[in-house]
């Protein structure tokens, strides 16, 4: 396979952008996680909140990366950081909508029990409700992330040297285009699978004893 | 003690008289009272006022004469034990920490926590080698059931709150939970609250029962025995229905019923001097002859027939 060896004839640009790509991932994965899960936890809380945070973001998911990272970039500059905040918008969704999910499924004679002993609104949170929400908010995690490698991709248009790079140098090139776009493609299904993996061992480890909720 | 004074709930959107109108009860400790009534009579919702899971709309709710609302909700609750029918055991957590909720709630040290869970779960029979470490899953229904009563008695509160606490388990079992919920009550003497629609069940465990009317009116407050002897009001005899005499058989003790001396031989039915008049009732009907002796031990204490029922229960 030639591809293998345009990976390895080019990896001192490669191996870069693989680095840059897992790091706007991961950053922007945390990112969402951290608003996400408050938004999640308030909208399970509230339901007209909920409506309205569910509207919100998944109107951001149907923007198209293309004008909305070129739109952040008018504001945050170039390069990496419009892609890791218009990555951050595209995650909030799973990861909010899950936590949401993730809280409202937890059985009311669980949380009746758990006021009953005297457990504060937060105590309730984060003995009960949050961990026995974990395996559907690392569902959604699990979706935001896979979306999120992604994506990242288009990242290249507005500067960020992650692994859309050599897919973006392939496009309107006439000679070697299969093995520059497979070199982006290749390592970033990678990237998907294995993050996908390791959250999936991740969930299946964290569900003691928790009913399985199917993510919605 | 717990003083209900002129306590109403009404709902929000709800039109008539309320869920709970005009309740005035008092509640003595040390006793089990049983709240009994048709569904929807506002057994739950009066329940539920005394732990502030439900604020009444008017009226006073005091515990030994304090004013349940002076007291922060979070740790009026963390005083009382509380017990429903779903349990609510947190399945992410092990039986040990089940019950533990309470004491980590109120900061015990570790050490305290485990000599007191493994003291309960004894108590409740529920050996702490093979179960404290095991999940809610792995529980049967029964064995769920005491785990939740004793996550509520953990930090010893003076008062129990239970909601139809075993009537989502099968009769056998249920009657060994009822059982042992007057064996430990010997122990532990709290003050229990227990809501049930079963009137077997509230005329067995209630030192006192309330029969409830639609929103919670109290049609009769008395112990069993008088209920069922003097049914207050005709709410009261259409509720405890056409084997209200059968029941209070059980409550009528043979060593207090006056016995027929011997005559020649002793019948061969027997029944011991233990058990109640409804055992006796049972002896009486699987008896050849319809004569039963009563047998203290070895000794026989007396005969019973149907005429020595008749007579004892009126
Ligand atoms: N949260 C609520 N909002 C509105 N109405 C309610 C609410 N909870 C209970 N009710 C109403 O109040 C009345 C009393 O309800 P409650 O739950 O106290 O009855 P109950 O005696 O416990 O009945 P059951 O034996 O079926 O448990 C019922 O008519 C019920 O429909
Ligand atoms: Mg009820």
């Amino acid at each position: 396979m030639s591809v293998f060896r345009y990976i390895a004839d080019n990896w001192d640009t490669l191996g870069p952008q693989i680095e840059t790509h897992l790091f706007i991932v991961a950053i922007s994965i945390a990112l969402a996680a951290a608003i996400g899960l408050g938004l999640g936890v308030g909208a399970a809380r509230s339901s007209w909140f909920g409506t309205v945070v569910l509207a919100v973001t998944s109107t951001l998911v149907t923007l198209p990366s293309f004008a909305l990272f070129g739109l952040l970039s008018i504001w945050v500059g170039l390069g990496n950081p419009p892609v890791i905040v218009g990555l951050a918008m595209y995650a909030l969704l799973p990861i909010t909508r899950n936590t949401r999910a993730g809280i409202m499924a937890v059985d009311p004679a669980i949380v009746e029990a758990a006021r009953g002993m005297g457990m504060s609104g937060r105590q309730l949170l984060t003995r009960v409700e949050l961990p026995l929400a974990v395996p559907v908010i690392l569902a959604g995690l699990r979706q935001a992330t896979v979306l999120v490698v992604a994506i990242a991709t288009v990242g290249a248009t507005v500067g960020a040297n992650d692994l859309g790079q050599p897919i973006l140098a392939a496009i309107g090139r006439s000679t070697g285009t299969l093995d520059a776009v497979l070199a982006g493609i290749i390592p970033v299904a990678a990237i998907g699978i294995l993050a996908d993996l390791t959250l999936a061992a991740l969930q299946r480890a964290l569900s003691r004893g928790r009913v399985a909720v199917a993510a919605t | 003690m717990i003083t209900f004074d002129h306590v109403s709930k009404h709902y929000a959107g709800h039109d008539g008289p309320g869920a709970v109108h005009d309740l005035s009860l008092e509640i003595p400790s040390g006793e089990i009272v049983v709240f009994v009534g048709p569904s929807g009579c506002g057994k739950t919702t009066s329940l539920k006022m005394i732990n502030r899971l439900i604020e009444p709309t008017s009226g006073t709710i005091s515990i030994d004469g304090e004013d349940t609302r002076k007291r922060d909700p979070n740790e009026l609750r963390r005083s009382i034990g509380y017990v429903i029918q779903a349990i609510g055991l947190f399945p992410h957590r092990t039986v040990a920490e089940n019950v533990a909720t309470v004491p980590h709630l109120d900061h015990w040290d570790k050490q305290r926590i485990d000599t007191r869970v493994n003291e309960l779960l004894e108590l409740i029979g529920l050996p702490p080698r093979d179960y404290a470490k095991r999940l809610p899953a792995e529980l049967s229904g029964g064995e769920r059931q005491r785990v939740g009563v004793a996550r509520a008695l953990a930090v010893d509160p003076n008062i129990m709150l239970m909601d139809e606490p075993f009537g989502a388990i099968d009769p056998i079992a249920r009657e060994r939970l009822q059982n042992e919920l007057l064996r430990l009550q010997q122990v532990v003497r709290k003050t229990i609250v227990f809501v049930t629609h079963d009137i077997d069940e509230a005329v067995k465990l209630g030192d006192r029962v309330a029969l409830l009317s639609a929103g919670a009116k109290v049609e009769q407050y008395a112990p069993p025995a008088e209920l069922l002897a003097r049914p207050a009001t005709p709410a009261v005899t259409a509720f405890l229905g056409e084997a209200r005499l059968v029941r209070r058989l059980a409550l009528i003790h043979l060593r207090d019923v006056r016995l027929q001396p011997v005559n020649g031989s002793a019948p061969k039915t027997t029944v011991a001097i233990g058990g109640t008049l409804r055992d006796a009732l049972d002896a009486v009907l699987r008896s050849p002859d319809g004569t039963v002796a009563v047998v203290d031990g070895d000794r026989v204490a007396g005969v019973v027939d149907g005429t020595v029922i008749r007579l004892a229960s009126q």
